[in-house]
């Protein structure tokens, strides 16, 4: 629902996203992109760049063309076209003209620029034997704004913080688009900084930030708020990082996003034995979808999780539809 | 007759000075090179060890030193920040053109040290590293070139100009 409050925006708001957007877009994209009305401009979800195709900008209504003079349509009449000369310089603006700097990320087709926000990027693929060596002739970008929602998590925070005030296990599962990074980030500051309400007083969490999407770090420090007993160990691959993390600072929480490749168990499993907890999420539509990835079943059988929070986008992004106990599978919250 | 004796005393001295300034501007070169050789063995570490971005590399070296040719990257870091629309080997090439008028490096090294800024950011760590060992060879063998001149030239024109002077001073008197 849109209510009054939503076109309020603060001023600050409106400068952050000039300067960690607007100024990494090549200047004739961004010119038709600053006609747009400002509170459509700043509830932009998505920005899409293709090679010889429609500017296009997805928000909560769906997905619209950008016309000339920065309206947004679905009418095919009157649109602004991108051109691949504008997204090789987009490319060139998001990287600092530092290319070098940011191989690694190329690499895996995505990079994160300052204030958290990620840049997906297709184009023709250089191999070097089997791995990735870089993508050239970039003919698409894909800028997702991500949003900072300070206190999305305060529903589900009596879910995952038991009566002793111990914070359980707890994987968030979720499809894309659906506000998993959002809440996740949440709950970091609330068990990070104490919540008040419940009696409950922060713990220090660990956040193993592989791609630089929680925390949002720029030249190291947290661009969003994380809470104050949180360290971040920004972009480092999750089971090293995992590791590192309980060594080196004792941490009484771990937090990492996107859990579920090969080898994250051993992690887990090191992690959860030295009696840390750990918060983090997984790409999927529900439980049972969930277990038909077999590196993610054997998290769930073996009971390692003992909270799973599903989403969805039902009523927009962030819905919360189940909470479900990992140790029995019962179910503790339903939404309507 | 005091009249003489004053002039041929600035003619001396004005002879000898413009001499020595020659001989200076022949030690200069040298040092100007050796200087930017530093300066790119810096910006390695830079981007291989420290993996920073371009302007926070360049941002770093002129802090540390501000001579004459450190304006070279002062001068690429402020063309970056006042124009998205340029490449970073267009504003590497502008800082340079620009600058180059007060250093005493010559046509043949302005040609090096832009060519350098010709891939500048646009490859992978390998190929920055590549370009910035090829142009610290370059610039070593005109260091090797500009030393030989020196040595040369700096003793010459020091003594050109002191006997130039008491020529001068001689066919006048």
């Amino acid at each position: 629902m849109v209510t009054k409050e939503d076109f309020v925006f603060s001023v600050e708001k409106v400068q952050n996203f000039e300067k960690d957007i607007l100024r990494m877009i090549s200047p004739q994209v961004r010119d038709v992109l600053k006609k747009i009305p400002l509170n459509e401009l700043i509830t932009t979800e998505e920005i899409r760049l293709r090679a010889n195709k429609p500017l296009m900008i997805q928000n909560e209504k769906g997905s619209f063309f950008v016309n000339l003079e920065g309206r947004l349509t679905a009418n095919r009449m009157n649109l602004f076209y991108v051109s691949q000369e504008q997204i090789a310089k987009t490319l060139e603006l998001i990287s600092e003209n530092s290319i070098y700097a940011f191989q690694d990320e190329i690499r895996n087709g995505f990079l994160t620029i300052r204030g958290g926000h990620r840049v997906g990027i297709v184009g023709r693929v250089v191999l070097n034997g089997d791995t990735v060596k870089n993508i050239k002739d970039v003919s698409g970008l894909n800028i997702r704004i991500s949003r900072e929602i300070t206190g999305c998590s305060s529903k589900v925070l009596k879910y995952i913080i038991s009566s002793e005030k111990q914070v359980y296990n707890t994987l968030i599962v979720s499809p894309p688009q659906c506000g998993k990074t959002t809440l996740l980030r949440d709950i970091t500051r609330a068990i990070s900084d104490g919540v008040e309400e419940m009696g409950f007083k922060g713990v220090k969490v660990g956040v193993v930030d592989e791609r630089s999407e929680i925390a949002a770090c720029y030249k190291g420090v947290p661009q969003n708020r994380v809470g104050t007993r949180t360290d971040v160990l920004d972009a480092c691959p999750k089971q090293i990082g995992m590791i590192m993390m309980l060594r080196s600072m004792s941490p009484d929480v771990i937090v990492t996003d996107e859990i579920g490749n090969k080898g994250d168990k051993d992690a887990l499993i090191q992690v959860l034995n030295a009696g840390v907890k750990v918060i983090s999420t997984a790409h999927g539509y529900n439980i049972s979808e969930l277990k038909s990835r077999k590196e993610v079943l054997s998290l769930i059988e073996e009971k390692m999780f003992e909270r799973y929070i599903v989403l969805s986008a039902r009523k927009g992004p962030g819905t919360v539809e189940e909470i479900i106990d990992g140790t029995d599978m019962s179910i503790l919250y339903k939404g309507e | 007759m005091l009249l003489k004796i004053i002039g041929s005393l600035i003619v001396f001295m004005s002879s000898s000075l413009l001499g020595y300034m020659y001989s200076r501007r022949c030690s200069k070169r040298p040092a100007e090179l050796r200087a930017l050789q530093g300066y790119l063995q810096m910006f390695e570490t830079e981007i291989s060890f420290m993996s920073n971005v371009l302007k926070d590399a360049f941002t770093k070296i002129y802090m540390y030193d501000d001579s004459s040719v450190a304006v070279f990257f002062k001068g690429t870091v402020e063309a970056l920040e006042n124009d998205t629309g340029i490449t970073a080997g267009e504003a590497w090439a502008k800082a340079v053109k620009e600058n180059i008028k007060n250093t005493s490096l010559n046509k043949e090294d302005e040609e090096i040290i832009i060519s350098f800024g010709k891939m500048l950011g646009s490859s992978d760590v390998e190929g920055q590293i590549k370009n910035i060992r090829l142009t610290i060879n370059q610039l070593k063998l005109q260091e090797q070139k500009a030393e030989e001149l020196r040595a040369k030239n700096e003793a010459m024109y020091r003594n050109l100009g002191i006997l130039g002077g008491l020529a001068i001073i001689i066919i006048l008197f």
